[in-house]
């Protein structure tokens, strides 16, 4: 019959090929292979200081019939270390969840047990499917003073632990990011940036429970932010853009009265608007009228290059100027 | 005319609602501010628990998101009505215990006692409004406060103080659900009830 055993990294074990005498002839295997007679203390398996490298399944055979006596699954791993929890409400007013996990690997399989107490009631924490490691619980009770005390204990073949938390009903509120943060540049106005977003999904009822938020933006170029803080509305117009200059904006909400601030949304990249630059296109005009009397040779639209579609930042309208003087000065060799 | 009167009790109602809410928001605020002063003043742990204390309103509510909003005016002034005596009680204990030698804990106490006297008078509007008029105050005078130690006074008055920060967030909830076009003062308005 075979079955699992579970051995601590570092221990030595000894393996008996079960009911069989001290001195019976035998042979030893792991997952297979032949195991070394050095190995062997007369018919028992001597395994000093286990490694996982040596979990695997291990059987013992008698010497001349090579019937299976013993066979054993030898899994090696650690007992938990404390684990590490976390719980926080994205979806005030209607309830919480706690997610766990263990700071290192113990290489075998482990069982979580999370109790929830509120001043002398227990709240059932319902496991979620997915992540495993996180479990949810509905309030009860609203503005209560009376702290929530979330004990986890994680349990394996080789020990336990656990760790306990302790929060107020405000202190653990933190929304998920604002989503489809949107920015856009504003026809005619090179420093102006109009941002909008909108509420993260998760939060159950924003007309009860209203959301602050907190924006941040600067050009790509400068490491300094710039930060707005809007009590309400879920757009703002940036009005002290440097012109021409790609931004980098991000928004985070919280709940008007309690809890923390959310992380960044994701970041989105915008450019104010910018004039098209109207002295090149003459110059090209000019260059193209001479050009097309004297020879077949086309030099290609200049408005093409510095099509307005294509040009982001300073550095293109650099390369419009180089183009136009370039086509310029095969304008006048041709004439 | 009845419709005339309608927008118009609607537009106060509004009007009373919003103005609540900013000064519960600044309510909640200064008793935070006192709770730091309180705990420091009267040398106490600030993460000591305190046991639920009698005459003191607690603001933990089950099911909160379905009662009317005549039920939230009539918890909310009762609730203040109580911290108002309550307030004045530990001010009077205060300049007993410390005289005129710490009048910073007692402006503040004070300040806050002036807030929430504003604030019980707003609420008392609010039911007028709801033409159910507010209910007359507790016509027996309320209990003496029970002989308590000095230590124990305090630990009451952070309770008390507690409580009151707890209140505040309330009621600006309870103030945005009346500020709502149709609050559903008879019946009562419920949130989706999905997980």
């Amino acid at each position: 019959d075979s079955h699992i055993q579970y051995e601590r990294v570092g221990a030595d074990v000894t393996m008996k090929c079960g009911s069989m005498d001290w001195d019976a002839a035998v042979t030893w295997t792991v997952n297979g292979t032949d195991i070394d007679a050095s190995h062997l203390n007369g018919s028992y398996l001597i395994l000093k200081k286990v490694d996982l490298t040596q979990s695997g399944q291990y059987s013992c055979y008698e010497g001349s019939s090579w019937h299976l006596k013993y066979q054993t699954y030898l899994r090696v791993g650690t007992p938990p270390k404390e684990p590490l929890l976390m719980c926080r409400s994205n979806n005030y007013p209607k309830g919480f969840y706690c997610s766990w996990h263990l700071p290192t690997p113990t290489y075998i399989p482990n069982s979580f047990n999370i109790s929830v107490i509120h001043g002398t009631r227990e709240m059932v924490c319902e496991k979620d499917v997915f992540p495993k490691n996180r479990c949810h619980i509905r309030y009860l009770q609203l503005f209560s003073t009376v702290k929530y005390k979330v004990t986890l204990t994680v349990t394996n073949a080789l020990g336990k632990n656990s760790t306990t938390a302790t929060f107020d009903e405000f202190a653990i509120v933190k929304p998920d990011p604002p989503e489809s943060v949107v920015a856009k540049p504003v026809p005619n106005n090179p420093r102006r940036l109009e941002v909008s977003w909108q509420n993260p999904s998760s939060w159950p009822d924003p007309e009860s429970f209203p959301l602050k938020f907190f924006l941040r933006y600067r050009p790509l170029i400068l490491d300094q932010w710039q930060h707005v803080e809007l009590s309400d509305g879920t757009s703002h117009t940036i009005t002290d853009a440097y012109a021409g200059k790609e931004y980098i904006i991000q928004v985070a909400a919280k709940d008007n009265d309690i809890g923390t601030w959310s992380d960044w949304s994701v970041a989105v990249h915008a450019t104010p608007w910018t004039e098209e630059p109207k002295h090149l296109t003459t110059e090209a005009q000019v260059t193209e009228t001479t050009s097309a009397s004297t020879s077949s040779f086309m030099p290609p639209p200049t408005t093409k290059i510095c099509d307005k579609g294509a040009v982001v930042g300073s550095g293109a309208v650099a390369v419009c100027w180089t183009a136009g003087l370039v086509l310029a000065a095969y304008g006048i060799l041709f004439i | 005319m009845a419709a005339a009167d309608n927008t118009s009790a609607a537009l106060r109602r509004r009007d009373l609602c919003s103005r609540g809410i900013r000064l519960a928001g600044k309510m909640r605020s200064d008793v935070v501010d006192l709770l730091d002063t309180y705990v420091e003043r009267q040398g106490l742990d600030a993460s000591a628990s305190v046991a639920a204390v009698e005459g003191v309103p607690v603001a933990a509510v089950e099911r909160w998101d379905e009662q009317t909003g005549t039920q939230r005016l009539l918890e909310n002034l009762a609730a203040y009505r109580a911290f108002r005596a309550l307030l004045a009680q530990m001010l009077e204990e205060q300049q007993e215990q410390l005289g005129e030698a710490d009048t910073t804990l007692g402006q503040a106490l004070a300040a806050v006692l002036l807030q929430v006297s504003a604030f019980t008078y707003h609420l008392e509007e609010l039911l007028r409004l709801e033409s159910r008029g507010p209910p007359s105050e507790e016509g027996p005078e309320p209990p003496p406060a029970p002989h308590l130690s000095l230590f124990e006074r305090k630990l009451r008055g952070l309770g008390v103080l507690r409580e009151l920060a707890q209140w505040a967030v309330r009621s600006t909830r309870d103030l945005r659900q009346l500020a709502k076009p149709n609050p559903g003062s008879s019946s009562a308005a419920s949130l989706a009830e999905s997980p």
